[in-house]
């Protein structure tokens, strides 16, 4: 009694710890972003504004021309068509590929798995000049195209390697009885592997458009202007300037947070469920 | 319904060959139980024929349609897997109705067709749970019943109940039987309890290292083992083998110092094993009949039965080197000296040097 006791007190310890380092930027973010950009600069500094003002936030969310809202809403734009479009592609190349690497033989293809994965640990440095060249001569820069090819190749071989581990611990049985029962592979897979494996489903769908989402490097690399420029480089932009309004800054970086944070919401029903349990003995 | 015919059929995984060059011919309707010890390649020879496994030489036909070719899903044939492979998010009726669905049946067709299956297997006030709701005698029942949907030509069963308790196995061992015999249906059928084979078979294959050693019905088996291997694997408790020789006139020589006249059998001076089965021996009534002699190592009472375990003297003190099995309660106890005879000739087994039986003529 005395020992889980403790123990329990250890855990929520641990929990809030990892709350307060978690929340703090945040929090201190979203202080910022609530504050006047006099309030921001004077010292001695002031923990709490004393008249908390959303005019950041109206400023980035009402649309004008020429002025950050028009980066801002244009960065957030694209930066869902980049991140769900590059997700979609590479989680609909990764159900096959990842398949194939679980339940297929084949030594060879064990291998070209590994190199997959030592290919995703390439430094993005290292291969951004080549591929600047390559968007560049196929007229691709500063295109949604370019950074959805881009991205994949960063997802792909995460999001294949995810499911991979996931269908590995599906019985063998489960994709052989449909097989018997009269189902073709495709069909094995649609009915059977991809519902257990929903959690597994969900967690690299979040994950993906996560990575995609946060992006910088390339973003800031293959776009010039609002056509294509991405949600980070939109408010690295706001920075970028001679005057930094980091209110301003703020409140862009609690809205960007904002798409993300319901994409979890609405997931983590199914990143939380475990499935696979009664289907075979155990 | 239909017949099975394997012809010549191997498999090799590497180098190593799994089923080497398999003959077998089950009939349309017939209930067919492949037996072996573990590895001996039952269960590889199984999925070969269901299409799981890729056949590496040889030929399969179902009825007279030639298969080993035509994918899994279109041999029109069904399963029952060892560990159920219910689909988890489904419910029993979507389970059972799942290869109905995947034929392109309508849903009205798939429910008809799913509601007959659960009244027969007692499924129906069942079909709303997932499999986790379920015990392990509802699960088997539900993979059963999935195998039946499609009213498929063959039904392969692969270890059915060998995740069952004791008193359920018993239970479906009989509920199979009666399936079997309700809709006659082809079935094969893979175990290694040698029990739920010689009750549930119509036929009996017997396998070892890729090799089919006997086929026949499960009596046959048991009385005319072609070999010493398929003699001490079909009946329990084990046969008791021990080896002779025989005399210059061909008689076996006993351990008792007897020499018995089995006639045709065997030549002078040859060595042979003996195996004569634990329920075969009786008391011997005096000295003169008696085969055996050995002191009583352990006893056991089962009321209907009593077993006994005999030094002889074949190896080691203390070793047990015969098992008999006597009918009722006998009074026997540790340490006693017994004196076993045999009753009749046909429970007799010899087998020569290879393990190849010896025919003793009547």
């Amino acid at each position: 009694m005395q020992a889980s006791r403790n123990k329990k007190i250890c855990v929520y310890l641990g929990a809030a710890l990892l709350a307060l380092v978690i929340a703090t930027p945040v929090l201190w973010l979203f202080i910022m972003s609530i504050s006047s950009s006099t309030h921001l600069t004077t010292l001695p500094l002031q923990w709490w504004p004393d008249e908390p003002t959303f005019e950041n936030y109206r400023s980035l969310l009402i649309y004008a021309e020429n002025t950050p809202s028009q980066s801002f809403l244009y960065g957030i734009r694209n930066s869902v068509i980049i991140a769900l479009a590059a997700t979609g592609v590479s989680i609909a190349a990764a159900i096959p590929a990842a398949y194939s690497f679980s339940r297929l033989p084949g030594k060879r293809r064990k291998n070209l798995l590994y190199a997959v994965i030592a290919i995703f640990m390439l430094p993005p440095v290292a291969i951004v000049l080549p591929m600047y060249t390559i968007m560049n001569a196929l007229g691709l820069l500063n295109t949604h195209f370019a950074l959805i090819i881009v991205y994949c190749s960063i997802l792909l071989p995460f999001t294949t390697w995810l499911l991979k581990s996931n269908f590995d611990t599906i019985p063998s049985d489960l994709d052989e009885a449909p097989i018997i029962d009269g189902a073709n592979r495709v069909q094995a897979i649609w009915y059977v592997i991809l519902p257990i494996a929903r959690p597994a489903l969900g967690a690299a769908v979040m994950m993906a458009v996560l990575l995609a989402w946060d992006e910088f490097f390339y973003g800031l690399l293959f776009t010039n202007d609002i056509r294509a420029k991405t949600i980070t480089v939109a408010i690295a932009d706001l920075a970028a300037g001679r005057v930094a309004d980091y209110g301003l800054i703020s409140a862009a970086g609690i809205l960007a947070a904002v798409p993300p944070v319901v994409l979890a919401f609405f997931m983590q029903k199914t990143l939380v469920s475990g499935l696979a349990s009664g289907s075979v003995k155990g | 319904m239909a017949s099975v015919s394997l012809s010549n059929v191997t498999k090799t995984f590497g180098t190593a060959n799994i089923i080497k060059g398999v003959d077998l011919s089950v009939g349309d309707g017939e209930l067919v139980v492949f037996v072996g010890p573990s590895g001996c390649g039952k269960s590889t020879l199984l999925r070969m024929i269901s299409g799981l496994e890729e056949i590496s030489g040889g030929e399969i036909h179902l009825g007279d349609r030639r298969v080993d070719h035509l994918p899994a899903s279109d041999r029109d044939i069904a399963m029952v897997f060892q560990s159920y492979a219910l689909y988890p998010h489904m419910t029993v009726a979507e389970n059972i109705g799942f290869p109905l669905k995947m034929a392109g049946k309508s849903k009205r067709e798939i429910a008809d067709k799913t509601r007959e299956i659960g009244d027969v297997l007692q499924l129906l006030p069942l079909f709303d749970r997932t499999p986790k709701q379920l015990s392990g005698g509802q699960r088997q029942r539900v993979a059963i019943g999935r195998a039946l949907a499609r009213d498929p030509k063959i039904i392969l069963l692969d270890e059915p109940l060998s995740n069952l308790d004791a008193a359920l196995r018993v239970d479906m061992r009989m509920e199979l039987a009666r399936l079997h015999r309700e809709l006659g249906a082809t079935m094969i059928y893979v175990t290694h309890d040698q029990v739920e084979a010689m009750t549930m078979a119509d036929r009996i294959v017997v396998l070892r290292d890729g090799v089919v050693e006997q086929v026949g019905s499960p009596l046959d088996l048991y009385r005319h083992p072609v070999n010493q291997f398929v003699a001490g694997f079909i009946g329990s408790p084990k046969m008791n083998f021990w080896s002779a020789r025989s005399d210059a006139d061909g008689r076996l020589v006993l351990p008792a110092g007897m020499a018995l006249s089995l006639p045709g059998a065997l030549d002078p001076d040859q060595a042979v094993t003996v195996g004569v089965r634990p329920e075969h021996f009786v008391l011997a009534t005096d000295d003169a009949s008696a085969v055996l002699r050995g002191n009583v190592l352990s006893v056991e009472h089962l009321g209907s039965d009593t077993f006994v375990q005999l030094d002889c003297g074949f190896g080691d003190p203390g070793q047990i080197d015969i098992n008999v099995r006597l009918a009722g309660i006998v009074p026997v106890r540790i340490g006693d000296g017994v004196s076993l005879s045999v009753a009749a000739v046909e429970n007799w087994h010899l087998f020569d040097a290879d393990g190849v039986r010896l025919d003793i003529s009547k």
